[in-house]
């Protein structure tokens, strides 16, 4: 008895949820949209061109768009197309060079390397951007995000004597530019 | 002409994930190893998802592959991170 009075009171809770969340979707229609589209993209890709897999495809679409939109947080910057598509291939080049930096560093014979740590002030305060910022500052040549206390970022840097400093500034900078944030 | 470019790109992924793996056996500690393991495969896997992608010259297989590149990309940048951040915190501790 008093088992299905919890569980009744457990479905409460998301059906305000849902009358919340319409007012989401009305509101930003354009979000909505845009996650619809991803996703429907991202079944095509796992499936390929097998239609009749949209029978179970298009419904579980539609749920995994709607949990989206009831779990995201309220905090989350809002995402610039544009500012992305600078991002992309500035970060693509410059995981090239990290590439290359370390691999020319393992081998020459003696390995010019002088590891060390720094801290750097981070200036992005949405959780998101900051998401992006130190998953992309780890691909980039020479750091390695360590670290995370307050808003002081501790590095690990494989050669101190490179100016870690702008590299991480100007990375920043394409990251606020794709959450619309002021840096 | 392709075919010759797609081997190219793969051959020099190869040569990233060794020398990724010369990077791990050569470098002096866990944190300068985790530079290497996670540039140097990153690009080498790059490399690999061009060249295999060229191969197949379908566009539905090459944003799947594309997709793959992303989730180890996430995979290993997020890995490298608890990693050097259990290991900074337990050396100060």
């Amino acid at each position: 008895m008093s088992d299905s009075d919890k569980s009744s009171r457990r479905v409460e809770k998301p059906l305000s949820d849902v009358l919340s969340n319409r007012d989401l979707i009305v509101a930003n229609p354009r979000y909505t949209l845009s996650i619809l589209a991803l996703l429907s993209l991202l079944w095509l890709l796992l499936t390929g061109e097998d239609w009749s897999s949209w029978l179970v495809g298009l419904p579980v679409v539609i749920l995994a768009t709607w949990s989206i939109l009831l779990l995201r947080a309220p905090t989350e910057g809002r995402f610039n197309l544009t500012g992305f598509l600078r991002f992309l291939p500035y970060f693509i080049w410059e995981s090239v060079l990290g590439g290359i930096d370390v691999a020319s560093r393992v081998v020459s014979p003696k390995m010019r390397i002088a590891p060390g740590f720094l801290s750097y002030r981070m200036r992005l305060s949405h959780p998101s951007a900051r998401r992006l910022f130190v998953n992309s500052l780890s691909l980039l040549p020479g750091t390695l995000a360590a670290d995370l206390d307050g808003e002081t970022l501790h590095i690990h840097a494989l050669d101190r004597a490179t100016d870690s400093d702008g590299e991480l500034r100007r990375l920043e900078h394409m990251v606020a530019a794709v959450y619309e944030e002021d840096v | 002409m392709l075919d010759l470019m797609a081997l190219l790109l793969i051959l020099s992924g190869i040569t990233f994930f060794f020398l990724g793996a010369i990077g791990l056996l050569r470098l002096p500690d866990l944190h300068a190893r985790l530079h290497a393991l996670t540039k140097a495969d990153n690009l080498g896997l790059g490399l690999l998802i061009v060249g295999v992608a060229l191969l197949h010259g379908s566009l539905l297989v090459a944003l799947k592959l594309l997709l793959i590149w992303l989730l180890v990309l996430l995979g290993s940048a997020t890995s490298a991170h608890l990693i050097s951040q259990y290991a900074l915190r337990r050396s100060r501790s």
